[in-house]
C-alpha cells in the first residue's frame, strides 16, 4: 500500500510537528494530510491509514442489505469516542433514536481477537518510557462491540446534531446546517484543535420528497465536498445506488473522494461456499472503488479491492481479503465489479473506472 | 416459497424493528400476481382467525376489486366471514375513489348506495387521510395497546395513479415503522412503471416475490403456432421467484413453480437451481491453475514437434511442412525412415535435432568456467 512508504522529498510541507503527539485521533499521513479513523481498523489499514481530513466518503448501498449501517455506526461511534462533534442526517423522523444503537468500544479483556498483541507483550518487557507510544497507537482506532450500546454520556454531553431529511421540501436547510457546522472547523496553519464528522444516511431514500430532485442533490453534494475540503472534517454519505438514475449515479461517484460499495450475498449458496473459505461467517462484501488522494497525483493501488464483511462472534466487524480458489480467468479489471446480487431482474451495477 | 412468505408474515415484527413487508410483482407475460396476493391474503386470514399469528386484525386497502369480492373469496377459501367485523376491515377505494359518484348522488343524478362491511374512501389523492384512516381502522379492530394488525394493499399500481411515488414510499415506510403494524404486503404490476418505482418499492420491502413466465420471451407468441396448446398450457404456469432479506444482511433466494387453477393458485417446488448468481459477485482472478476436461484432451493430442509421442512409433520430426492430422502422420511414418537424410517427397529439407539434455554428461565435475582463458 502506498502509504507505508514515507518518502521524504524536498517538497515536504512544514507541518506543525507537535500536532500528532497531542491528539490521538489524528494521525499524520503522507503529503501533508492528516488521517482520521473510520472506526474499522481493517478498513483504515486498507485505505492506507484512515480517512484523510477534508475528504468526502460515499458509500453505495445495496438495497437488499443493511451493511452500510454497520459502516455508519462505527464511523459515528469512533467520532463520539474521540469527542469529535458530529452532524447526523437521516430519512427517519427521529434520527436521535439511532444514536442509541451505536456500538461501544470493546474493552480489551473481552477482545480475544487482538490476543496476538498480548502474546507479543508477554515476551517483551517494554521500558516504561516507551509505553506511551503503544497506548497512542491503540487510541487512534477502536474496535467496536456491536452488541453493547454506547454510553449515553458520549452523545448527550457533546455537540451532536441530528436532522431528519424526511420532510424537507428541498435540500437547502440541510446544506445550511452542514455549512454552519463546518464553519467551526476552519483549516489553518496552526495546530488542529478539533475535527468534525458529518454522516448522512440514505441521501436519496424514496420516502423523502426531495429524492426526485436530482440536480439539487448533485449541487448539494458538490457544495458539501468543497466545504469539507477546506475544513478539518470528514463527511460520509450513503446512498442507495439503484434508486438514482444511472447518469446521476455516475456523477455522484465521480464527486466522491473515497468511494466504497457494499453488497449482499446470497444465503446458502453452494457455489459461493465452494469458492470462498469461511463463507458461513461472511455477511457481505465491501468493494473499494476509489481512495482519497489529496495533495498528490500518485494513484493508490490497493492490494485487494474486495473485502468480505464478517461479524466475529456477532459482535466485532472484521473486514478480510477474500480467500478464494482461482476460477476462470477471462477478463476482470482491477477496479471492476461485475453484476449485482439481484440476479433475476438483471440490474448490473458494474463500475468501470 | 409461498409457505415461507406466509410464515414470515405470521411471525410479524420484532420490537424496535421495521415490520416485514412483501412486494408481489408481476408482468403482462405472466399476470398472476393477483392470484398470489389473494393466496397470501387467505393464508393470513386463516392464521389470524386461528390466533396463530402475531397480528390480530387485517386492513385491506382495496383499489382493484370491490369489497364484496374479497368477502366472497374468503368465504370460498373456507375462511369464516360471519365474524368479519371483528378481524377484517376493507377500505373501499374501488367504488368511488375520487368521489365522483358522491357528487353525482348529491346532485340527485345517481341513487346513493352504501356497501356494508366496508369503509368507503372517496379521496384517494389525500395520502395523509388514507394513512390515518388505515391506522384508525386497524386500532379499531385490535384496540390501542400492544396488539398489532396487518395491512394489505390491493394494488400499489392503482395508488400510484393518484399519488406520486415519494408519498407512497413515505406511507409505506411510516406504516412499517409504526408500533401497531405487524406486517404489510402489496401487489405491483412492474412493467407499467419506471424502473425507479419498482426499485424504490423493493428497497422498502423485506421480501420480493416475482411472478414470471416459464418461457423467457416477452410475449407468449414465439412464432411456433403449431404448439399453441402447449403455449396455452404453459401460460397458466410460471415461475415464482422470491428474495428474502434476512436480518444478518444475506439474501435468501427461492424458486418455485406455480400453476393457476380454478380454485386458486398452487405451488410446486422446483429442483433445478442455478448457480450463476455467485459468479458475478466474486472478482475474477487472472490465472487458472486447473484444466477442464476439454483442455486435458487437447493437451494430450498436441503433437510435440521434436519428441516421440510415447506410442511406440519411430521418432518423427515435424518440419513444419506436413499437416498434423493423425492419419496422414501414419502415412508419413511409413514413408520416412529412421534416418532423416533420405529424400522425401516434399523436396529435400531435413531437420537434425539433438536434444540438449543428451549433451550433458551426468557426472561431469568440470567447471564450465575453466574454459575461459583469462
Amino acid at each position: 500500500m502506498a502509504a507505508t512508504k514515507t518518502r521524504t522529498s524536498s517538497f515536504s510541507r512544514n507541518l506543525p510537528a507537535a500536532s500528532s503527539a497531542q491528539s490521538p485521533e489524528i494521525k499524520c499521513g503522507p503529503n501533508g494530510t492528516f488521517f482520521v479513523s473510520s472506526g474499522i481498523p481493517d478498513l483504515d489499514k486498507t485505505l492506507g491509514g484512515g480517512i484523510p481530513l477534508g475528504s468526502l466518503v460515499m458509500v453505495m448501498e445495496d438495497s437488499e442489505a443493511p451493511h452500510h449501517m454497520l459502516l455508519l455506526r462505527n464511523f459515528m461511534s469512533q467520532g463520539l469516542v474521540h469527542k469529535q462533534p458530529l452532524l447526523y442526517a437521516s430519512p427517519s423522523k427521529d434520527p436521535r433514536g439511532f444514536l442509541g444503537t451505536l456500538p461501544s468500544p470493546s474493552s480489551p479483556k473481552d477482545d480475544k481477537s487482538r490476543s496476538h498483541d498480548a502474546e507479543q507483550e508477554k515476551g517483551l518487557r517494554i521500558a516504561w518510557q516507551y509505553k506511551k507510544y503503544f497506548d497512542n497507537k491503540q487510541d487512534f482506532s477502536n474496535e467496536f462491540d456491536l452488541r453493547r450500546p454506547l454510553d449515553r454520556h458520549f452523545y448527550t454531553t457533546q455537540h451532536v446534531d441530528c436532522i431528519s431529511t424526511h420532510d424537507l421540501p428541498n435540500l437547502a436547510p440541510l446544506q445550511e446546517r452542514c455549512t454552519s457546522f463546518l464553519s467551526h472547523f476552519p483549516r489553518s496553519d496552526s495546530n488542529i484543535v478539533c475535527t468534525g464528522r458529518i454522516a448522512i444516511q440514505s441521501l436519496c431514500a424514496p420516502q423523502c420528497e426531495n429524492s426526485s430532485m436530482e440536480w439539487e442533490m448533485l449541487s448539494f453534494i458538490r457544495a458539501l465536498k468543497s466545504t469539507v475540503r477546506s475544513a478539518n472534517a470528514v463527511a460520509i454519505i450513503t446512498f442507495p445506488s439503484s434508486l438514482v438514475s444511472p447518469s446521476f449515479c455516475k456523477r455522484w461517484q465521480h464527486l466522491a473522494d473515497c468511494l466504497v460499495s457494499v453488497k449482499a450475498i446470497p444465503d446458502e449458496d453452494k457455489e459461493l461456499a465452494k469458492l470462498l473459505t469461511g463463507y458461513q461467517d461472511i455477511v457481505g462484501f465491501l468493494n473499494i472503488h476509489k481512495v482519497s488522494r489529496i495533495n498528490t497525483q500518485v494513484p493508490a493501488v490497493l492490494e485487494a479491492t474486495t473485502l468480505s464483511i464478517k461479524l466475529q462472534k456477532r459482535r466485532y466487524l472484521v473486514l478480510e481479503c477474500l480467500n478464494q480458489a482461482p476460477i476462470d480467468g477471462s477478463g476482470g479489471t482491477s477496479y471492476g465489479t461485475s453484476g449485482s446480487c439481484s440476479g433475476s431482474s438483471s440490474k448490473s451495477g458494474s463500475l468501470n473506472f | 416459497m409461498a409457505d415461507s412468505i406466509c410464515r414470515t408474515i405470521r411471525d410479524g415484527a420484532l420490537e424496535g424493528e421495521h415490520a416485514p413487508s412483501l412486494t408481489i410483482k408481476d408482468t403482462t407475460a405472466s399476470p398472476y400476481g393477483f392470484g398470489v396476493f389473494t393466496h397470501v391474503l387467505s393464508q393470513a386470514s386463516t392464521l389470524i382467525l386461528a390466533g396463530k399469528s402475531q397480528s390480530r386484525g387485517l386492513v385491506v386497502v382495496a383499489y382493484s376489486r370491490s369489497p364484496s369480492f374479497y368477502l366472497d373469496f374468503l368465504k370460498r377459501s373456507g375462511v369464516d366471514v360471519a365474524s368479519s367485523q371483528k378481524w377484517i376491515h376493507i377500505l373501499d377505494c374501488y367504488t368511488d375513489p375520487l368521489g365522483w359518484k358522491h357528487q353525482l348522488a348529491d346532485s340527485g343524478i345517481l341513487p346513493s348506495n352504501s356497501s356494508a362491511g366496508a369503509c368507503l374512501f372517496q379521496d384517494v389523492k389525500d395520502i395523509n387521510k388514507l394513512q390515518s384512516l388505515i391506522l384508525e381502522l386497524g386500532s379499531g379492530l385490535v384496540g390501542q395497546g400492544k396488539v398489532r394488525f396487518s395491512v394489505a394493499i390491493d394494488s400499489v399500481t392503482e395508488m400510484l395513479r393518484h399519488v406520486p411515488l415519494s408519498k407512497v414510499a413515505a406511507l409505506i415506510s411510516d406504516l412499517r415503522s409504526h408500533d401497531q403494524i405487524s406486517s404489510i404486503f402489496w401487489l405491483l404490476h412492474s412493467d407499467i412503471h419506471d424502473v425507479r418505482v419498482t426499485t424504490s418499492l423493493e428497497y422498502l420491502s423485506s421480501m420480493v416475490a416475482s411472478v414470471e413466465s416459464l418461457n423467457q420471451s416477452s410475449d407468449g407468441l414465439s412464432g411456433d403456432l403449431g404448439n399453441l396448446s402447449l403455449l396455452e398450457q404453459n401460460f397458466r404456469r410460471g415461475k415464482f421467484h422470491v428474495r428474502f432479506k434476512r436480518r444478518n444482511g444475506r439474501v435468501r433466494v427461492m424458486n418455485e413453480q406455480f400453476h393457476m387453477e380454478e380454485s386458486g393458485i398452487k405451488f410446486t417446488s422446483v429442483t433445478v437451481e442455478d448457480g450463476l448468481v455467485s459468479q458475478g459477485l466474486v472478482p475474477k482472478v487472472l490465472f487458472n491453475l486447473e484444466l477442464s476436461e476439454k483442455e486435458k484432451l487437447e493437451r494430450a493430442r498436441v503433437v510435440l514437434p521434436f519428441e516421440h509421442q510415447g506410442n511406440g512409433k519411430p521418432i518423427q520430426i515435424y518440419d513444419g511442412r506436413r499437416s498434423l492430422a493423425p492419419e496422414s502422420m501414419g502415412e508419413v511414418s511409413a514413408d520416412t525412415s529412421q534416418s532423416s537424410t533420405e529424400e522425401c517427397s516434399n523436396g529435400g529439407g531435413e531437420i537434425i535435432y539433438f536434444r540438449d539434455s543428451d549433451d550433458e554428461r551426468p557426472d561431469s565435475d568440470e567447471d564450465p568456467d575453466d574454459d575461459l582463458d583469462i
